[in-house]
């Protein structure tokens, strides 16, 4: 029953996530085992999910949840990852104080952040091992290697923002793309 | 339900929706718009208050926006109130993503848009680089958060093991971490 895996699978995002860009890991993790998407699809959720308004584990559950078992599908993937809200954070904000020093807490975190960090790196290297795959000396796409490069460039220097960024990689790749094709490297 | 709790419950899930429109770049553009609506304007609650909130939802697993406007809505107008909040802030992106799916399957395998696609694969690993800078800051401490993260990026590369399963495995490690330091501090 794919309404159930799907819950159970976003429920397990929630539970296990922190946050932003600590869920992509999971996500991809989940999404790549059950065969619900592929490695680029992953990256164009992440993309997607920058350039449209709303929290990223919401707009990911509702893009997977709607590719996998249509609108049914997203409200259940999407409810399925706001149960830590509906369940620990009314509990949370019934005893607030309590909750604000909660030892047990702060230590699990202090284990969790680092190895949430260390997920993201490795999610990091899968996507690259995709993304950039390409014909030249059999493994490289040279346009997505410069792309990525000035991707990085103008996030990191120019302090651009996010949309921004991708609607300029987005404009690079039409036209890389199309210059690989009319030239194709003697590779 | 009280004719006051009635009322605010209805203003809060009118106001979220509207934040749910626009919260671009992550949980924190929603903060500053609790913060103007309802700490300066309405004065409902106090600075204080509110970064309790986010402190508490980010250390809550889930959506940490869900989990600050769950302990708000609680804060203001009780389990209505929070279910209004996290409604409110939901409701937009899954409306507007179920729109982006429908979109993205019809012209996906168009070769422009394969193209652009391309490109905005390539940015996403520098988007998740520059995001993971300010985590870094955060969430590297000391030498054994370095090696929780780099045992973290191993399991997943190498071993292969589940995600859900890592991150409980580095919560273990950080309680026994503090565990130790709390008994050396003794002795």
């Amino acid at each position: 029953m794919v309404y159930l895996e799907l819950f159970l699978s976003f429920l397990m995002i929630g539970f296990t996530s922190f946050g932003g860009m600590s869920m992509i890991p999971l996500i991809s993790d989940q999404m790549l085992t059950h065969g619900w998407m592929t490695a680029a699809e992953v990256a164009d959720i992440v993309a997607i999910a920058e350039m449209t308004p709303g929290p990223l584990g919401i707009n990911c559950a509702t893009f997977a949840g709607a590719r996998t078992a249509g609108v049914a599908g997203a409200i259940v993937a999407s409810f399925g990852v706001m149960v830590p809200s509906l369940t620990l954070a009314v509990l949370a904000a019934m005893f607030l104080k309590k909750f604000k020093d909660s030892r047990v807490l702060n230590e699990a975190m202090y284990g969790i952040r680092p190895v949430a960090i260390g997920m993201i790196v490795a999610v990091m290297v899968q996507q690259s091992m995709n993304n950039y795959a390409g014909t030249l000396f059999g493994c490289i796409s040279w346009p997505a290697v410069v792309i990525g490069l000035v991707s990085l460039f103008v996030l990191l220097r120019l302090k651009w923002s996010v949309p921004k960024t991708i609607l300029l990689a987005a404009a690079l790749g039409l036209v890389l793309c199309g210059v690989e094709t009319a030239f194709p490297l003697p590779v | 339900m009280t004719k006051q709790q009635l009322r605010r419950t209805l203003s809060i899930f009118l106001t979220f929706l509207k934040f749910g429109c626009f919260t671009f770049g992550g949980g924190w553009s929603i903060v500053a718009q609790i913060q103007k609506e309802y700490v300066e304007k309405q004065h409902w609650i106090t600075d204080e208050e509110l970064l309790d909130f986010t402190s508490v939802g980010r250390s809550i697993p889930g959506i940490m926006i869900g989990n600050a406007s769950v302990l708000f809505g609680y804060q203001a107008a009780g389990v209505p109130g929070a279910l209004a909040a996290l409604l409110g802030i939901v409701i937009p992106p899954v409306v507007i993503m179920l729109g982006v799916v429908y979109v993205y399957d019809l012209v996906k395998d168009n070769l422009y848009v394969a193209r652009a696609m391309i490109g905005v694969r390539a940015a996403v690993v520098p988007i998740i680089f520059s995001a993971m800078q300010k985590l870094f800051r955060s969430g590297i401490r000391d030498v054994f958060c370095f090696l929780v993260a780099a045992a973290g990026l191993c399991l997943c590369l190498f071993v292969k093991m589940s995600n859900v399963l890592i991150v409980l495995l580095g919560a273990a490690a950080g309680l026994a971490w503090q565990e130790v330091r709390a008994r050396r501090g003794l002795s």
